[in-house]
């Protein structure tokens, strides 16, 4: 059971506070993503699992095994890293066999185990070039194929695919997730990318200078947020304040007392043009699948989003009439917390 | 249960047990302290000894102390002279070796031509062939253009080895500088002198800096060519240091004498350095051949 | 419009200063020298090509002795300055309390002139020197130091200043090396000594093999302290050189032990490069 509990564990750099005191469960093979904007403390905490930070108190437990004293060449743990910190003075093959030979595993178990890691990532005919010979993509899925080559308790990956293109960070992001299904490896993976973290996770920790702010799966992170860090920072949306209890700006009823927030998608919005219509069209962005539009509806300023090639192209200046397709999604005012979360 | 937190800030170092961090300092402070302490102290009290007492064996520490040699190197021509010539030829051969390295660097750092690696290679060649072969090699030449025992023979000569590492250092230096900077600069209309004023030098200035401590401390410590090509008459403080330890009779309290006197400009332009220069700027102009 | 000279021409022009300063004040030197190795336009010599002078070199007891001195002094300094130079190196890279400070002061004997490093020397470790007098209360003797057959002597005083210098580059080299890497392997498993000999250790060598190189020619040519510190017998073959220059002006026997020394010199750069070869096509020769 590779499990990780984290309890009470803090880390501070001087005056800077870049954990706060947090407690964290892991289940055993769970897709984990932590997801917030840089120096949240993400890497901090990834990097304390591994042993490479020591954390200023708490405790680490992975797979049962408490970690404090250990440094990290004997935690066992995988860790794939944004640079892929690749060898350079060794081949492919070397590189994804170097963990093995630190375990002491026989040359022909280690050939047979490289050779399988390789084939997993689909590099096995690149095992005697160097890494300056290959590319971004190959690189880091030679930093993949040595990270799982050694069976890890749980798998560590710091922002992997941030140095990569987006065509191909979308098709390794696929590769990735396939991979960690088939090896149940129990995954953790660092992301200020909230699209990347959706696609990934089972369940989504948001950061925020040095706490956690929210978490849940991508599901009902999305699409109930408690917080509005959380719905601000996943996808798109509109905070709208209520000032006038059960009534939205622009007349339409909502389920809210005045001093609420509410939260509306864009893709909730739906547009018709209308002549009496309470809403104008300000300005659009056409983005291939979608067609952004910002709306004002009585003072206040919309987004709305359409999808699909029969959506129509609403100039500036159009009168549309405004339907919502969800009910506005309340978020709370409570401030942040230290959770205890379990999956 | 408690988790020893690190000792330094720093969390890009490795951590280790921080209890192994007191012996290294415990070994690295007694090794300093005999290898550089020591025999500085030392120094210092041969520097001290009262000359009619005299200091021998098994005596540790002088008998009496006198100021008497210092006073004497404070009066004396000879030593007087050699310390301003040396600083005047420190300061020549720095700024001669500068003018003559920065376009080089710049050359070697952004440019792309066909004889690079040639060039390379020949501007660390002076650092190949060991330097008495150099100067001697040089002093033919020399005797010949009148040049042998001149002032301005000797700031030539220390120039051929101090090229390299200057050379070296601000093509490093250089080298760090985005060529994206350069074409933005270009594109907003600056033409290559415009580019050196504002962009090469001031970016530049840290190689500037270590190449130019590194060149004045090389001259003013140069020992084998200005001797082969100056002396007699050129005398730098190394050359007079010399004649004090060589000689048939070898004097210890005039030598830690001088020896101090050729120490102090150094140490002062040494710690100036230190807080001026970073490590991986000089270590990068030489780590690489 | 601004005028665009061709391309080559700028880089020659630029090349130019350091470059033909260098052609002219070290290259025709050179040129000279093994031309005068071989009896041509040398002073004292009036006819052709002769290898009279290669004759004298190495037919005279003193000299062949003298060179293998000086490839004595070359080698084992520069041996021993690694030995210590590389452990501080890596100790340095560590971190704990007064890092800084010896960071700085470690340097010190950089700007220190070999001559004052064999003056501090003589006076610790020749006879009746500090080292002895401290050490003569507890009955032990101090073996002859300066002027000893080994030039012990001259093997500290260079090495004094040869640490600091290699210590300096073989740590540029190892700071040099990505944290990530070394983090990378620590999680796959390696303890510290594995890091430092499969990691740090190669990709450190183009440093280290620099600071060797370099402290090895640097002893090759050494003068003023082999001739403070060293035996009265053998010389190393650099004093036999200013001796005939500027005693015996004996040009053509001066060219020909230069070009020895710097053939030699030339030589191990050479295997250096040779050796390093594999490793620099392995990762580019630089890593960022």
């Amino acid at each position: 059971m590779s499990t990780i509990e984290i309890n009470d564990v803090a880390k501070t750099f001087g005056d800077v506070t870049a954990v706060a005191p947090l407690d964290l469960k892991v289940g055993d093979g769970e897709f984990l993503t932590l997801l917030g904007p840089s120096g949240c403390g993400k890497t901090t905490l990834m990097r304390m699992i591994a042993g490479i930070t020591l954390p200023d108190r708490g405790s680490i437990k992975i797979a049962g095994r408490d970690v404090a004293a250990l440094p990290p060449e004997r935690r066992n743990v995988g860790l794939v890293f944004q640079s892929y910190a690749l060898f350079p003075h060794m081949t492919v093959g070397a590189n994804v066999g170097f963990g093995l030979k630190m375990r002491r595993v026989s040359k022909a178990e280690t050939t047979e185990r490289v050779r399988a890691a390789l084939a997993l990532v689909d590099l096995e005919p690149l095992a005697a070039r160097f890494p300056r010979e290959l590319s971004g993509g190959q690189q880091q899925r030679v930093a993949l194929a040595r990270a799982i080559v050694i069976e890890p308790d749980v798998l560590l990956l710091d922002e992997p695919l941030s140095n990569l293109d987006a065509k191909l960070r979308e098709h390794l992001r696929e590769d990735l997730r396939v991979l960690q299904q088939r090896l149940r490896v129990t995954a953790i993976y660092v992301t200020h990318d909230q699209a990347e973290a959706m696609a990934l996770a089972d369940r989504i920790i948001v950061m925020r200078a040095g706490k956690v702010v929210e978490e849940g799966a991508p599901v009902a992170l999305y699409r109930a947020p408690r917080t509005r860090f959380a719905a601000e920072f996943l996808g798109q949306t509109n905070v709208i304040e209520i000032t006038t209890s059960g009534t939205l700006p622009w007349g339409d009823a909502v389920r809210a007392p005045a001093g609420a927030v509410v939260s509306i998608r864009p893709e909730d919005v739906i547009l018709r043009p209308d002549e009496q219509g309470a809403g104008r069209v300000l300005g659009l962005s056409f983005q291939g699948a979608t067609v952004e539009y910002r709306v004002d509806l009585g003072g206040t300023e919309v987004r709305a989003r359409d999808t699909g090639t029969g959506a129509p192209i609403l100039p500036e200046g159009t009168t549309v009439a405004v339907r919502l397709n969800a009910e506005p999604h309340r978020l709370s005012d409570a401030p942040v917390r230290r959770l205890v979360s379990v999956p | 249960m408690t988790i020893a937190a690190e000792t330094a800030p720093d969390p890009r170092r490795e951590p280790f047990q921080p209890s192994d961090g007191r012996w290294i300092t415990l070994g690295l402070g007694a090794a300093l302290l005999i290898a550089l302490g020591l025999p500085l102290v030392v120094a210092l009290l041969w520097s001290f000894m009262d000359p009619a007492t005299g200091w021998f064996a098994p005596d540790i520490l002088p008998p009496s102390y006198a100021m008497d040699h210092w006073q004497w190197a404070a009066g004396n021509d000879s030593i007087v002279k050699a310390l301003g010539l040396s600083l005047f030829i420190g300061v020549c051969v720095t700024v001669l070796t500068g003018i003559l390295a920065l376009p080089t660097a710049y050359a070697l750092a952004k440019l792309p031509f066909r004889m690079k690696r040639a060039v390379e290679l020949f501007v660390l060649a002076p650092l190949i062939v060991p330097g008495i072969i150099v100067a001697i090699g040089i002093g033919t030449i020399f005797f010949r253009l009148d040049l042998v025992f001149t002032i301005p023979g000797v700031i030539l000569v220390q120039t051929v080895g101090t090229l390299p590492f200057m050379v070296r250092v601000l093509a490093a230096t250089i080298e760090a500088i985005p060529n994206d900077l350069i074409n933005a600069a270009r594109t907003l209309g600056a033409g290559p002198l415009m580019v050196a004023r504002h962009l090469l030098i001031p970016l530049a200035w840290p190689g500037f800096i270590a190449g130019g401590l590194l060149t004045f401390v090389a001259s003013f410590e140069e020992f084998e060519k200005t001797f082969i090509i100056g002396s007699p008459f050129v005398q730098t403080l190394p050359v007079i240091l010399w004649t004090y330890l060589g000689g048939r009779v070898m004097i210890f309290p005039t030598a830690a004498v001088v020896t101090f006197i050729l120490l102090a400009p150094m140490l002062v332009i040494f710690f100036l350095a230190e807080r001026v220069l970073r490590d991986d700027v000089m270590a990068s102009g030489m780590g690489k051949l | 419009m601004i005028r665009r000279l061709p391309h080559g021409l700028v880089a020659t022009l630029l090349v130019l200063p350091a470059g033909g300063y260098l052609a002219l004040f070290f290259g025709l030197p050179l040129v000279l020298a093994l031309l005068g190795s071989f009896g041509i336009y040398t002073r004292g010599d009036d006819g052709g090509f002769t290898l009279r002078h290669y004759a004298d070199l190495f037919g005279t007891q003193a000299y062949r002795d003298g060179l293998m001195f000086s490839s004595y002094l070359a080698i084992v300094p520069t041996v021993v300055s690694l030995a210590i130079s590389l452990p501080l190196a890596v100790a340095l890279g560590q971190t704990f309390p007064g890092r800084r400070l010896f960071n700085a002061l470690y340097k010190v004997p950089l700007v220190v002139p070999g001559i004052v490093a064999a003056f501090i020397v003589m006076t610790l470790f020749d006879r009746g020197g500090m080292a002895a007098r401290v050490l003569a209360p507890f009955g032990l003797d101090l073996p002859k130091l300066v002027r000893d057959d080994w030039a012990i002597g001259v093997v500290i005083a260079t090495a004094w200043k040869a640490v600091p210098f290699m210590t300096l580059i073989i740590g540029g080299s190892l700071g040099s090396i990505p944290k990530d890497v070394l983090s990378a392997a620590r999680t796959l498993g390696a303890g510290p000594w594995a890091v430092f000999l499969r990691i740090k250790l190669p990709l450190a060598l183009p440093g280290i093999t620099a600071a060797f190189l370099l402290t090895f020619i640097g002893g090759m040519g050494s003068f003023a302290v082999p001739n403070l510190l060293g035996p009265v017998y053998p010389l190393p073959l650099s004093v036999h050189m200013y001796v005939n220059a500027f005693e015996r002006n004996n040009w053509g026997l001066v060219a020909a032990m230069g070009t020895v020394l710097s053939l030699i010199s030339v030589a191990v750069l050479l295997l250096y490069y040779r050796a390093t070869r594999s490793l620099r096509s392995a990762y580019g020769g630089e890593h960022r």
